[in-house]
């Protein structure tokens, strides 16, 4: 199988399993307990805090918080910053968020908070100015995405952190999920005061995420229980997931293989490109504002789901921005947002590369993709390919 | 999807357009994003001598065109237009649970050629007779010569005799009124 559909997830390093296995076996205590195998527990947690704390530049490691998944430390991040401020009503964040953030939002809509939308323009970049012009006395929190999920365009979250600082009281939350482990990520000297990050997008497993509080920052809790995280979130700690997770925080610093899925990543994307009539990149074309893994790539008039299927039967996994597709049946509301017409929304497919990728596997996607786009684009109905 | 189904979404047939003079119908959604073409060829006996399809969209709607143009090859527009009108029952056979809406626009874009075809040819329609059937152009003195060459007494055995009431169904009571006048001791 040729796996190109790891910003959905990715596989467990074997690096990872094997500094979890042990917490999968003989160590298998209780950390809040006082004996000595609750200790060794206690110990591999604050281990793991560190190296996480190490791979996103926090200052302390204290600042990190373990949570389930991405979207407990999105909701959390969100409810927690709005529960200390009670009189505080409006939310500033963007049409392109994942659904943990986008949906919660409005949700909350509904409960009697304003929200504020930033949109995007047709690369999908922010316009920091409708930003500033956003904020306002009572805005308690705003939420950006670093990355996004689908096109893998990076918001400037430094100069968002500056702007939300200086002309406002607002606490400044990043939902940071889909960058962790794929870029350099320093929140010390920046204005970001909470940050998510989720183990599987970076090869730890899944249900393993964190929440970074920057100190001095408050947040009610969204779980009530025992004391666990210093009281901050209760629930026995899933310790063999937790040393999962700073396994792969190490495994992202010290084998870092950025460059070379850049590579890869642009040879697909310009090979696709240039060989296939009718496509078109969705994102902006300056790779340095994009994440180094991700294309997201239009063939127009030509249904996604489709070429996704296709693609599987050839034992190619990617993932497609086409309304009918799973569950839902509503087109990606960040190709919305950025204007991509209907017809090519469609006939988007998000390819996510990963460390275990090869040039081989790009190779044989190179060779199997224009024969299965020729082919659906013959079965077309729009005329427009007539 | 069941088997069959999967293969006509991997392997699709009658993929194109109908040879000319052809009908055309579409059907699309703005909200799945799915759009399909489908164009018969009609013969004199009022027969679907060829059926195409084109469509961008599910699998579910391609394996259901796709099954759609073998199964209307050969029918009358009427027989045709009972399949189209059918969706749920095409759902089954292609084991298509949970996205019956698909099939149902696949089916859609058939009815919508077949209506094409009706229309042009009640355009051509030159006989002084009263027009019963507006969706296949039958008219009254056809009705009751079905009636009374083989001895009919429903609606539905006219419409399987000669196509009256298979398709809007809005003529089923002139139909009904017809036999009754048409009710000869035998």
């Amino acid at each position: 199988m040729i796996y190109l559909d790891n910003n959905a997830t990715t596989r467990v390093a074997p690096e990872v399993l094997d500094a979890m296995k042990p917490y999968l076996g003989e160590f298998f205590g209780n950390p809040s307990s006082a004996h000595t195998l609750g200790r060794e527990m206690k110990r591999a947690i604050e281990h793991s805090r560190e190296q996480v704390a190490s791979l996103i530049g926090a200052t302390d490691p204290g600042e990190i918080v373990f949570t389930s998944c991405g979207s407990e430390s999105d909701n959390w991040a969100i409810r927690g910053v709005l529960a200390t401020r009670p009189s505080s009503k409006h939310i500033v964040t963007t049409l392109v968020e994942h659904e943990a953030v986008r949906n919660l939002c409005r949700l909350l809509e509904n409960d009697g908070y304003e929200v504020t939308w930033l949109d995007v323009d047709r690369n999908g970049e922010l316009d920091l100015d409708s930003l500033r012009d956003a904020l306002r006395p009572d805005t308690a929190l705003v939420s950006t995405m670093l990355a996004n999920n689908e096109t893998g365009v990076l918001f400037p979250i430094e100069d968002i952190g500056r702007i939300v600082r200086e002309n406002s009281d607002a606490v400044f939350h990043v939902d940071g999920v889909q960058a962790v482990g794929k870029v350099p990520i320093g929140l010390k000297n920046t204005a970001v005061d909470l940050f998510a990050l989720s183990g599987h997008k970076f090869h730890a497993p899944q249900g393993i995420g964190a929440l970074y509080i920057r100190r001095g920052i408050s947040l009610s809790p969204l779980i009530i229980g025992g004391a666990q995280e210093e009281g901050r979130r209760a629930g026995t700690s899933a310790v063999p997931n937790i040393v999962g997770l700073g396994a792969a925080c190490r495994l992202a610093l010290e084998d870092d293989d950025h460059a070379r899925i850049e590579q890869l990543r642009n040879l697909l994307e310009d090979e696709i490109l240039k060989r296939i009539p009718n496509t078109r990149l969705n994102g902006v074309a300056d790779r340095s504002k994009r994440l180094p893994n991700t294309s997201n790539i239009s063939f127009e008039y030509v249904d996604g789901q489709n070429i996704l299927l296709h693609l599987d039967q050839a034992g190619i996994s990617v993932s497609t921005g086409s309304a009918c597709h799973s569950t839902t049946h509503e087109s990606s509301p960040t190709l919305r947002a950025m204007n991509v017409p209907f017809t090519a929304a469609q006939g988007s497919i998000r390819f996510s590369l990963g460390r275990y990728n090869t040039e081989a596997e790009i190779e044989t996607t190179l060779s199997v993709l224009p024969e299965i786009v020729a082919k659906l684009a013959a079965m077309s109905p729009y005329e427009q390919l007539r | 999807m069941h088997t069959e189904a999967a293969d006509h979404f991997f392997n699709p047939r009658n993929v194109g357009d109908a040879g000319e003079p052809s009908f055309v119908g579409r059907a699309a959604s703005l909200s799945c994003g799915a759009h399909v073409r489908f164009s018969i060829q009609v013969d004199e006996a009022q027969r679907v001598s060829e059926a195409r399809f084109r469509a961008a969209g599910c699998d579910v709607l391609v394996a259901a065109a796709s099954v759609l143009t073998e199964r209307v090859t050969g029918l009358t527009t009427a027989q045709a237009a009972a399949i189209g009108q059918a969706p749920a029952e095409l759902s089954d056979k292609l084991g298509a649970a949970g996205s019956e809406k698909c099939v149902e626009m696949a089916c859609n874009a058939l009815l919508d050629a077949i209506r094409e075809y009706s229309n042009a040819a009640r355009d051509d329609w030159a006989g002084d007779e009263a027009l019963i059937c507006t969706c296949f152009f039958v008219s009254e003195r056809t009705i009751e010569r079905e009636i009374q060459a083989r001895a009919l007494t429903t609606v539905a055995e006219v419409t399987n005799a000669c196509n009256a009431g298979g398709g809007c169904g809005s003529c089923h009571q002139l139909i009904q009124e017809i036999l009754e006048t048409n009710d000869l001791p035998r």
